[in-house]
């Protein structure tokens, strides 16, 4: 090759670097609107394709992975006993309806009898009793706990099932019956070893609107819909979930036509991007997942209640959510409920008043003494380390900006320390066992949505028996808190468990056993010309069956 | 000979010591990480368990035994061929390896090839027309490569390959649930692989390009080329003839070695492009703390490296007549 031949191949190589360069600048081509446009006036059947991160392994009630998205991913092709409705409550689903005995340890549930599992097999009660048994013999997987308040099944008739609990159960259709799927006895009755069970049509047999017929590891799941589906014929014909590495992976196949949902919200500064792309809609809704303060309850300064007080007052919920949220997330009620849950105390009040926070600090005698800042209390400044951990840089950002308000507002010192997420949860949480107690002053916390949704995990928090406060991070103990909490945990009765619920929120306001910031909003991206059929559940999100059903079929 | 065997044998136990030492670090590093593997063992609700329960989870994955012993078990799972069982995924390591394995040495032995031949081509362009304009931009391009992080690169051709002109797939090794078969399959993954393999190939081009250039510029420096000239000998003849088989030993070397890290070049790579092979496992692996998946495929890399140290030993023997390999 001479020089020459070399130049000329080293320009046009220039020349289309430029070019793609060029290209890379231009606006997206409105060609590819119009043709989406054309789309959606053929009615073909629905084919959808779901960005989802990481892998959720063989997809049965003992190996998926993940309680989001994967319970979800597991339920297209199970069904539960109940199901939840977009409000949140529970709905009858493959039951009929239940009736509980006086005492509360009995109930008696009526089962449908037009339902098959996808092998033609009819559904029947001795399935549920086997599922039951199943999961009370075979304890790898989390449904064996879900259960625990079922001591145990019997067949009362082919559509009747008796179930005797342990104890009175409060929402036991919401925590214990939508959350548990039913398996088919003909198939699972020959496995012996479920959780090293390989994948396999034939094993993957649900009552559910979908079919699982293909996994491919770190690439796909495919479903094709059940014609059948008791509740109606799902409108999605086909749902592929794809599995991305990253939030980056599933927006770019969003953006190229790769992908036309994300199961994830997407973070706070992608909506206004995303809000002006043409092709691209989003649903946003009130999410469960929490952000709050934990403490050591059982030393200064948080021991006082003052101090509690005070920083709960100090702290400014809408300019930190404005902030670092850029306004999609929800000011934290003090009294743990979010406000959009059917169990909102509307009585609870959470303010924002840092004269009154200064106030109660003077009156307490916690002053800055020597002016440098930060107040003290009988010669100990009000100086705590505030843990946070580095793998969430929305909760580090939160953390930053509180500290700058304790500091302006109060004259507190919570210096943010930023340590890796094992660190952090083995000094709040040491070995996940509240009984071993904690190493930390303050840390930035949060819970996942079940921990709200489920309305009786309150008791979870505050008790001060590790054995019933199994999330009671804080140390807190009040006599008060306590039998309120054991008083809700056997509420049967919806009234009375309303009022508990209200006193508990008003209980949690008072003590402020931690503080709650904010609830983060949820923003789901989708391509509407692909489905525009999504249902968005009070604090779920839009992933889940119910979505996928006609608005007929939904309870 | 004798002197040399020996020296051989002495090699080799060198690399079965750094390989015991490799497999013992890979046993206690995660081990001694901060954490309880209980929110691994337990998923979600972890915080919902009994004194009991926990006890019980911890027992079931040998936890619960002193460190000696499950140093020994680990030493005779190794032994036996079992790499171990993801708690997360719920299935044994060897068959997620043996899952991803094909797709990575796909992309990275494509990518191998790839950034070899164009290296060493460019390489030898680069010095033999010397100080030419076409030297001095290639140099400079191959610098200007070798300071791009690669996540970047990647990043780039998606921008612009996939999403503003929409010629190839952003992600992925397949189009999902596509259902094709016999040739349009064959394309569909090349296709895919594209981007991933030319990322990978650009990246780890400059280095080739580097010694190639250097080392023939060596050579070309030599008296026997000066003499071979002199002759009045065809260039392609001295350059294929006298230049490159005195130039090979370092070239050789180095893309042998290139062999054992390949793998590691491939975690960013296959993640920003989600594709399904070892590099995207390890990351999602250490980003859930799996443990025993992150050592066994750490122990697999190093076990590549080990090897392709080896080969390049072995090679570099054979090719360079002074350390008496090729008149044996």
């Amino acid at each position: 090759m001479s020089t020459h031949t070399t130049r000329n191949w080293l320009r046009i190589a220039l020349i289309g670097f430029v070019a793609a360069a060029l290209a890379a600048c231009a606006p997206a081509s409105p060609a590819a609107s119009v043709e989406t446009a054309a789309e959606t006036t053929v009615s073909e059947p629905v084919q959808l394709r779901i960005g989802v991160m990481g892998d959720e392994s063989t997809l049965t009630p003992y190996t998926y992975v993940t309680g989001y998205p994967g319970w979800n991913l597991l339920l297209l092709q199970y069904d539960t006993l109940y199901q939840t409705d977009v409000d949140g409550m529970a709905q009858p689903w493959l039951a009929r309806g239940l009736s509980v005995s006086e005492n509360g340890l009995t109930v008696t549930i009526d089962l449908r009898d037009d339902v098959s599992w996808h092998d033609g097999e009819p559904f029947s009660a001795g399935d549920v009793k086997f599922t039951v048994d199943y999961f009370k013999a075979h304890t790898q997987s989390r449904f064996t706990r879900a259960l625990a308040p079922v001591e145990s099944a019997e067949v009362a008739g082919e559509h009747q099932v008796v179930l005797t609990l342990t104890a009175p159960t409060p929402l036991f259709e919401l925590s214990v019956l939508a959350d548990v799927p039913i398996m088919p006895e003909h198939i699972w009755a020959n496995i012996e070893d479920p959780a090293a069970h390989a994948f396999e049509s034939a094993s993957n047999v649900g009552t559910g609107p979908y079919r699982l017929v293909e996994y491919r590891p770190d690439q796909y799941y495919r479903f094709t819909a059940n014609p059948e589906y008791f509740a109606g014929a799902p409108a999605v014909a086909e749902i592929t979930a794809i599995i991305y590495a990253d939030d980056t992976g599933g927006l770019t196949a969003l953006q190229t036509g790769e992908a036309d949902m994300l199961a994830r919200p997407v973070l706070p500064e992608q909506i206004a991007l995303l809000s002006a792309s043409r092709q691209i809609n989003l649903a946003q809704g009130a999410l469960f997942t929490t952000d709050m303060l934990t403490y050591d309850m059982t030393k200064f300064p948080f021991d006082r209640a003052e101090v509690r007080r005070a920083v709960s007052l100090a702290i400014d919920r809408q300019e930190l959510i404005d902030t670092v949220y850029l306004g999609a997330a929800t000011p934290g009620s003090i009294g743990w409920i979010h406000p959009a849950s059917p169990f909102f105390n509307e009585a609870v009040v959470t303010e924002y008043d840092p004269d009154q926070a200064r106030a109660l600090l003077d009156e307490a005698g916690i002053i800055d003494s020597d002016g440098d800042g930060i107040r003290e209390a009988g010669g100990a400044p009000l100086k705590v380390e505030f843990l946070t951990p580095s793998g969430n840089a929305l909760r580090l950002r939160t953390a930053e900006v509180v500290s700058e308000m304790l500091r302006n507002e109060i004259g507190m010192d919570a210096a943010v320390a930023v340590v890796e997420q094992a660190t952090w949860e083995d000094a709040v949480w040491p070995g996940f066992d509240v009984a071993q107690g904690r190493n930390y002053d303050m840390a930035m916390w949060g819970w996942s949505a079940p921990v709200q949704a489920n309305a009786v995990r309150i008791t979870s928090l505050i008790h001060s028996d590790p054995a019933i406060g199994s999330l009671n991070l804080t140390g807190y103990a009040s006599e008060t808190a306590d039998a309120l909490a054991e008083a809700l945990n056997v509420a049967v009765d919806p009234d009375e468990f309303a009022d508990l619920l209200d006193q508990v929120q008003v209980q949690i306001a008072t003590d402020l056993p931690f503080i709650m910031l904010h609830y983060p909003d949820g923003a789901y991206a989708y391509r509407a010309d692909v489905y525009d059929g999504w249902a968005f559940m009070a604090g779920q999100g839009i992933f889940h069956k119910l979505s996928f059903l006609p608005e007929s079929a939904r309870p | 000979m004798q002197a040399s065997g020996e020296s051989r044998g002495g090699r080799f136990l060198q690399y079965a010591a750094v390989l015991i030492l490799a497999i013992t670090l890979n046993f206690a590093l995660p081990r001694l990480m901060p954490g309880n593997p209980l929110a691994l063992l337990a998923g979600v609700d972890v915080g919902l368990l009994s004194a009991d329960e926990r006890a019980e989870i911890m027992a079931a994955a040998g936890l619960d035994q002193p460190l000696y012993k499950q140093y020994v078990g680990y030493w005779g799972d190794l032994l036996r061929g079992d790499l171990g069982y993801s708690y997360r995924q719920k299935r044994p390591i060897a068959e997620m390896l043996a899952q991803r394995l094909p797709w990575t040495l796909l992309l990275a032995g494509s990518a191998l090839v790839l950034s070899t031949v164009l290296g060493s081509v460019l390489g030898a362009l680069s010095a033999w027309r010397r100080a030419s304009p076409l030297d001095t931009s290639l140099l400079w391009s191959m610098i200007g490569l070798n300071s791009l992080p690669s996540f970047w690169l990647g990043m780039l051709f998606i921008a612009v390959f996939a999403v503003r002109l929409g010629w190839l797939p952003a992600q992925g090794a397949v189009t999902p649930a596509a259902q094709l078969t016999g040739g349009q399959q064959a394309l569909d993954i090349v296709r895919h692989a594209i981007l991933p393999v030319l990322t990978l190939s650009l990246l780890s081009m400059p280095d080739l390009y580097l010694t190639v250039r250097y080392t023939l510029l060596d050579v070309i420096g030599e008296d026997f080329v000066r003499t071979a000239t002199a002759k009045g000998l065809a260039r392609s003849r001295i350059l294929f003839g006298h230049v490159l088989p005195n130039a090979a030993p370092p070239i050789v070397t180095m893309a042998a070695l290139r062999l054992g890290y390949a793998f590691g070049g491939s975690v960013v790579i296959e993640t920003v492009f989600s594709y399904p092979g070892l590099g995207r496992l390890i990351f999602e692996a250490v980003g859930s703390r799996d443990y025993p998946v992150m050592q066994a495929a750490f122990l697999l890399f190093t076990v590549a490296v080990l090897l392709s140290n080896i080969l390049a030993d072995l090679l570099y023997r054979r090719l360079d007549p002074r350390l008496g390999g090729v008149h044996r």
